[in-house]
């Protein structure tokens, strides 16, 4: 029970703290940017280049699955590609960007609170919330959706390649928007989003909280690509169960 | 660094790429073999320790990331299923969904954030601390000793979670369909059952299988070739967390495409 508090509150009460810090102290937006670049520019080449392989499997799958029933994979190419927009291409990015930027934080911010770093940071005047955590914050709100986008991408044009070259269906198929709606749309933005906002924040809760030596650093960042991870997929979990019950 | 003309800076930016990959890769199979070498000498108490550590330890994890993997495939496959008014394949859809690509994915992807990290740190500890050499000086092998039960315990408590958290997916799915499509029991399990064989439960068990061997030789080799002070700790967990979620997609495409041709 303790540990569930703990992991949905934690996160909130530090996003409180970051956005009070923030607007009281004001953020720095070239540091911002620095984040952005060390989240998004150093996870692009990751997140679609795993995402590529992704849409290989998916149109693999998909033939088998045809195979059996419709006889043609370019059949199921429109479905395919709403629930890569929808559910499959947001939360596997925001999982890769996880295990990227989730272990750099976490990684970066504990050897910072184990070398004191953090407390030297609040001798000089600074307030670590708005120093650290918020710039990687906005970071994460900007980064994720746009890596969620590229990431998808590259699974559709990975899908429609290896559609044609393989399977000698026309691929196109797998990028016929027939289904999509801005309610898709709509799921996709909220959950690369709010998996933006989540990854730096559970990052942050492991690798402020680490004391000790440099085991405290492997196990703060252990714990912040899990939780970052776990909270990608619930928080897919809870915005597809929403959707499915508004029967949007 | 950067002098000369860009074909050149190109060139060398590849041939920088092409020696990261063969160091990599070198350096993968040489823990393999030193594993391999090292496993009749395998230290039974360090066995022991991390099949409590990797297997039962993750079981809530497993079972958490399973249980959500099988309401997301439900939830979503509902959305087409319901327009391809296909109700009935559901069981079957999903069955095959979790066990050829959700089940083996997600939990390859969550281990390797949890045990791969924890793996890389540990040893990178121990190797920035000057421990493997202490070892090696009193005349111990650390494959043996350290990798070894690691990569043995790692693949027994995948192959073993694997099956259990199947099992967990499926039942979630059956209750999910059941509560958000009004899809019964019994239709789903029957599809389920009479659409899939044993086949696809045997490429879902390889498939976590391959994926936990994986992560361990990755998270072990990136651990073992971690230098420098208490920074290379960090960094060592975190790429080796990058480099088994790479190995795995990569991994999870061969063996796709290698498995279904095989199957099928």
């Amino acid at each position: 029970m303790n540990r569930v508090l703990s992991f949905f509150g934690a996160p909130v009460v530090l996003f409180a703290r970051t956005t009070r810090a923030g607007a009281r102290e004001g953020i720095s937006w070239r540091e911002c940017m620095v984040q952005l670049h060390e989240l998004g520019g150093r996870s692009v080449w990751l997140v679609m280049s795993g995402m590529a392989f992704f849409g290989a499997v998916l149109v693999t799958i998909a033939n088998s699955q045809a195979r059996r029933f419709v006889g043609n994979v370019a059949v199921l190419g429109p479905a395919y590609f709403e629930l890569l927009i929808r559910e499959l291409g947001p939360v596997v990015s925001a999982l890769l960007t996880a295990s990227r930027a989730g272990a750099g934080h976490a990684a970066e911010l504990s050897t910072m609170s184990v070398n004191e770093q953090v407390e030297a940071l609040e001798m000089s005047a600074g307030d670590p919330y708005s120093d650290l955590v918020a710039p990687r914050v906005v970071a994460g709100l900007l980064g994720v959706p746009l890596l969620c986008t590229l990431g998808t991408v590259a699974a559709t044009l990975s899908a429609v390649a290896v559609a044609g070259l393989a399977f000698g269906v026309d691929g196109r198929a797998f990028m016929d928007p027939r289904y999509v709606d801005g309610w898709d749309l709509l799921a996709a933005g909220l959950k690369a989003g709010a998996c933006g906002l989540y990854i730096p924040l559970a990052a942050a809760v492991a690798g402020l909280r680490a004391r000790g030596g440099a085991e405290a650093v492997g196990a703060a960042t252990t714990e912040g690509v899990v939780t970052a991870s776990l909270g990608c997929l619930l928080i897919d979990f809870a915005v597809s169960l929403a959707f499915q019950l508004l029967r949007l | 660094m950067s002098t000369g003309s860009p074909e050149l800076n190109a060139l060398r930016g590849v041939g920088g790429l092409g020696l990261d990959a063969v160091r990599g890769i070198g350096a993968l199979a040489l823990v393999a073999a030193r594993t391999l070498l090292g496993l009749p000498r395998l230290e039974r108490r360090e066995l022991t320790r991390a099949l409590v550590q990797f297997g039962f330890d993750s079981l809530p994890l497993a079972m958490a990331t399973a249980a959500l993997a099988g309401v997301i495939v439900v939830l979503q496959s509902g959305l087409y299923i319901q327009r391809f008014g296909a109700r009935a394949f559901l069981g079957w859809a999903s069955g095959y969904g979790v066990l050829w690509e959700f089940g083996p994915l997600l939990l390859g992807l969550i281990m390797s954030a949890r045990i791969g990290a924890r793996n890389a740190a540990e040893l990178a500890t121990m190797q920035v601390g000057g421990q493997i050499e202490g070892l090696r000086g009193i005349g111990l092998d650390p494959f043996a000793i350290l990798v070894a039960p690691r990569v043995v315990a790692m693949e027994l408590s995948m192959l073993a979670m694997s099956t259990f958290t199947f099992m967990v997916a499926i039942l979630f799915e059956a209750v999910a369909a059941l509560l958000t499509l009004d899809l019964p029991l019994r239709t789903f399990f029957g599809t389920f059952a009479h659409m899939l064989s044993p086949l696809d439960i045997a490429g879902g068990v390889v498939k976590t299988g391959i994926f936990g061997l994986a992560i361990s030789l990755v998270s072990t080799a990136v651990g073992l070739s971690a230098r420098g002070g208490a920074q290379a700790v960090g960094r060592a967990a975190a790429s080796a967390v990058v480099q088994s979620c790479a190995a795995i997609f990569v991994l999870d495409f061969v063996l796709t495409l290698v498995l279904a041709g095989w199957m099928a």
